[in-house]
């Protein structure tokens, strides 16, 4: 009996939480930007240099790097670097420089093994050959509107600014996978990274987009700094508020687009990111667990067995779950048809498990590799020999005789 | 070199992806060349008349609106993407035995063909159109659900000389029976989901026209089959 109220009352709180979280994007939604001098001629407008890593081929990839090449900004140069030329994404990114042959466009194919983040060693090239004062790093899977460098830039309107980074929401689910993912995205993420600037005033730097001065970046080490951590755009992050700077998250809305997902892709990229955040947060961590209404109230079952109250205390959670996501949803314009809403509970449930599994083992895989993390995302090469290892590597050889 | 799928169907037949976003699929991985071949099916047979029934199959009635939906497509596609979309058909002779089953690809058709003529006046009649005749998964696949479609290949003799090209891999099937008889050789995905985008692949060395192509394809010099995958092996 009691335990069923310390649960209620736990689910309750994490209600509120929730709660507070559509609070925050509504505020953030329904502001416009941040108060600074409009730039209105070529000259207050700097160059910019972006940073495309590419690998693979990304759902909805032409379009994404078409986007950047719409841009209404006089000057930018897009440097678009791929490890491989044998890589699909190699004819995409070919295909859309030869339709804006008036952009500055470079494919930088090179086999850098610098470190052991394959994101970082993938920019490394690309960063080398940026030649404007202004670093943007963008990954492949995002959509941008005509007008996202122009207002990113604005926001940057004094030195004492050193970072703009800015909200994703999810969009194009035509699988469950991407359902998944975009429903995840566009509730707990997206809640969760306004709720803490919101509340808390604490900036989450999410590494799909990040806007920095070349000097700053230079200034705490370029981006060879962060080539053996998993959350190099979090450290970029942390290094660049130890500097004294401001870090700032946009308003400005980007699109992440996930169409043809398998439910596979939505738990392995959650999963590393779930252990990235208990390398980062350590103990803090746990507080994930009381964000997650849906799975607290289900825990009553456990005690209480399936009783009415229980029952029906679980179906009022997760409707007050799936009605609030639908809510954020509307607000941010995710394009979700209104019945897929009804999955969101039973994503909840699947993020639980992600939860559990993050904190049960060390190891992630990225991009086909097996990595050991060890305290603040640091990566290490996962060992192929020793008895200790048996585990991985029988886990592996599981996976390529289902697969 | 030029990546070509010439296998691919949508939801005006069995396909579960409708041509527009079939299209954007291909255009969004960087394709050069697609055709997209939807059923035409023998309304005769069993088989037949439960795809017609349930509109698994493209007919004579809605052949037209079909066309001029790809052609639409097309210029889109050729606009947006600069990938070059060819209309076909899969001619579609299934009856219960494999031994009796035969599927041939007509690429860049002109009229509607019907797959209830005999095979021979469904050939001179694609060759009047001036399209490609392939005949696709000549042998035994890897499906367990799907009857084999041998029929061609048994007869090779009579009919090989109206084929311009043999499918020497389909979907994730590779048949070496193609390369042992030194026939003209193409692959294809035989697309019907959004995963078979990763499958055998025709590579085409020649410029990006509709003759250039068939021409390519019909002399079979300069064609390579890739497998095509995304991502590196794990």
């Amino acid at each position: 009996m009691e335990i069923f109220w310390i649960i209620s009352g736990l689910t309750i709180l994490g209600l509120i939480g929730f709660g507070l979280q559509i609070l925050a994007v509504r505020s953030y939604t329904e502001t416009t930007r941040k108060p600074g001098e409009e730039r209105d001629s070529v000259g207050t407008f700097p160059p910019i240099s972006i940073l495309k890593p590419l690998s693979g081929l990304d759902d909805n990839l032409f379009d994404n790097l078409e986007s950047f090449c719409r841009q209404d900004y006089p000057k930018y140069e897009i440097l678009c670097s791929i490890q491989d030329s044998n890589d699909p994404a190699y004819r995409v990114i070919q295909k859309v420089k030869e339709k804006f042959p008036e952009k500055e466009i470079s494919i930088l194919v090179e086999r850098c093994n610098d470190g052991l983040n394959p994101k970082v060693n993938n920019m490394l090239p690309a960063y080398r050959h940026a030649r404007y004062p202004y670093i943007l790093i963008s990954d492949s899977n995002v959509m941008v509107d005509r007008d996202y460098l122009r207002k990113n830039i604005q926001l940057m309107d004094n030195s004492k600014i050193g970072l703009v980074t800015n909200l994703i929401k999810g969009v194009g689910s035509k699988t469950i996978g991407s359902l998944f993912e975009n429903l995840h995205l566009n509730s707990f993420i997206l809640g969760n990274v306004c709720f803490l600037k919101k509340f808390l005033d604490i900036s989450c730097v999410v590494g799909k987009s990040m806007l920095m001065r070349r000097c700053d970046l230079e200034a705490i080490g370029g981006l060879r700094a962060f080539k053996d951590v998993l959350a190099e755009d979090h450290f970029i992050g942390e290094k660049i508020r130890e500097r004294g700077q401001e870090l700032i998250l946009s308003s400005y809305m980007i699109s992440n687009v996930n169409e043809y997902w398998g439910l596979k892709r939505f738990l392995n990229r959650h999963l590393r990111w779930g252990k990235m955040r208990w390398k980062i947060l350590g103990y803090k961590y746990f507080t994930e667990l009381i964000g997650n209404p849906v799975l607290l109230s289900l825990s009553s079952l456990l005690f209480e067995g399936p009783s009415k109250r229980a029952l029906i205390f679980i179906a009022s959670v997760s409707l007050a779950k799936g009605v609030g996501d639908f809510y954020i949803g509307g607000k941010i314009k995710a394009q979700l048809h209104p019945l897929a809403y009804l999955l969101s509970p039973m994503k909840d449930l699947l993020m639980g498990l992600v939860w559990f599994m993050s904190i049960a083992n060390d190891t992630v895989v990225w991009r086909g590799k097996r990595y050991l993390i060890g305290e603040n995302t640091a990566l290490f090469p996962c060992p192929q020999k020793g008895i200790w290892t048996w585990r991985y590597r029988l886990v592996d050889r599981i996976r390529a005789r289902v697969a | 070199m030029l990546l070509c799928d010439f296998h691919i169907h949508t939801n005006y037949s069995d396909g579960s992806v409708e041509l527009r976003k079939t299209i954007d699929l291909f255009g969004q991985a960087g394709f050069d060349v697609i055709a997209i071949t939807d059923h035409v099916v023998n309304g005769e047979s069993y088989y037949g008349k439960v795809a017609n029934r349930f509109r698994f199959s493209v007919n004579e009635k809605n052949f037209g609106a079909y066309f001029s939906h790809i052609h639409e497509e097309a210029k889109r596609a050729w606009d947006k993407y600069g990938l070059l979309v060819l209309p076909g058909v899969e001619i579609t002779k299934s009856s219960l035995s494999s031994d009796q089953s035969a599927h041939v690809l007509l690429i860049d058709i002109k009229t509607f063909i019907s797959a209830t003529w005999d095979l021979e006046k469904i050939f001179l009649e694609a060759k009047k159109q001036e399209a490609l005749i392939i005949a696709c998964h000549p042998h035994h696949t890897s499906e367990l659900m799907v009857i084999d479609t041998l029929y061609l290949w048994n007869n090779r003799e009579k009919y090989a000389r109206y084929i311009d090209a043999w499918e020497i891999a389909n979907r994730d099937d590779v048949f070496n029976v193609i390369s042992l008889k030194k026939y003209p050789y193409i692959a294809g995905s035989d697309f019907h989901r959004v995963r078979h985008l990763y499958s055998w692949k025709t590579m085409l060395n020649c410029e990006k026209e509709v003759a250039a192509v068939k021409q390519c394809i019909r002399y079979n010099r300069g064609v390579a089959i890739t497998l095509f995958r995304n991502g590196v092996p794990s």
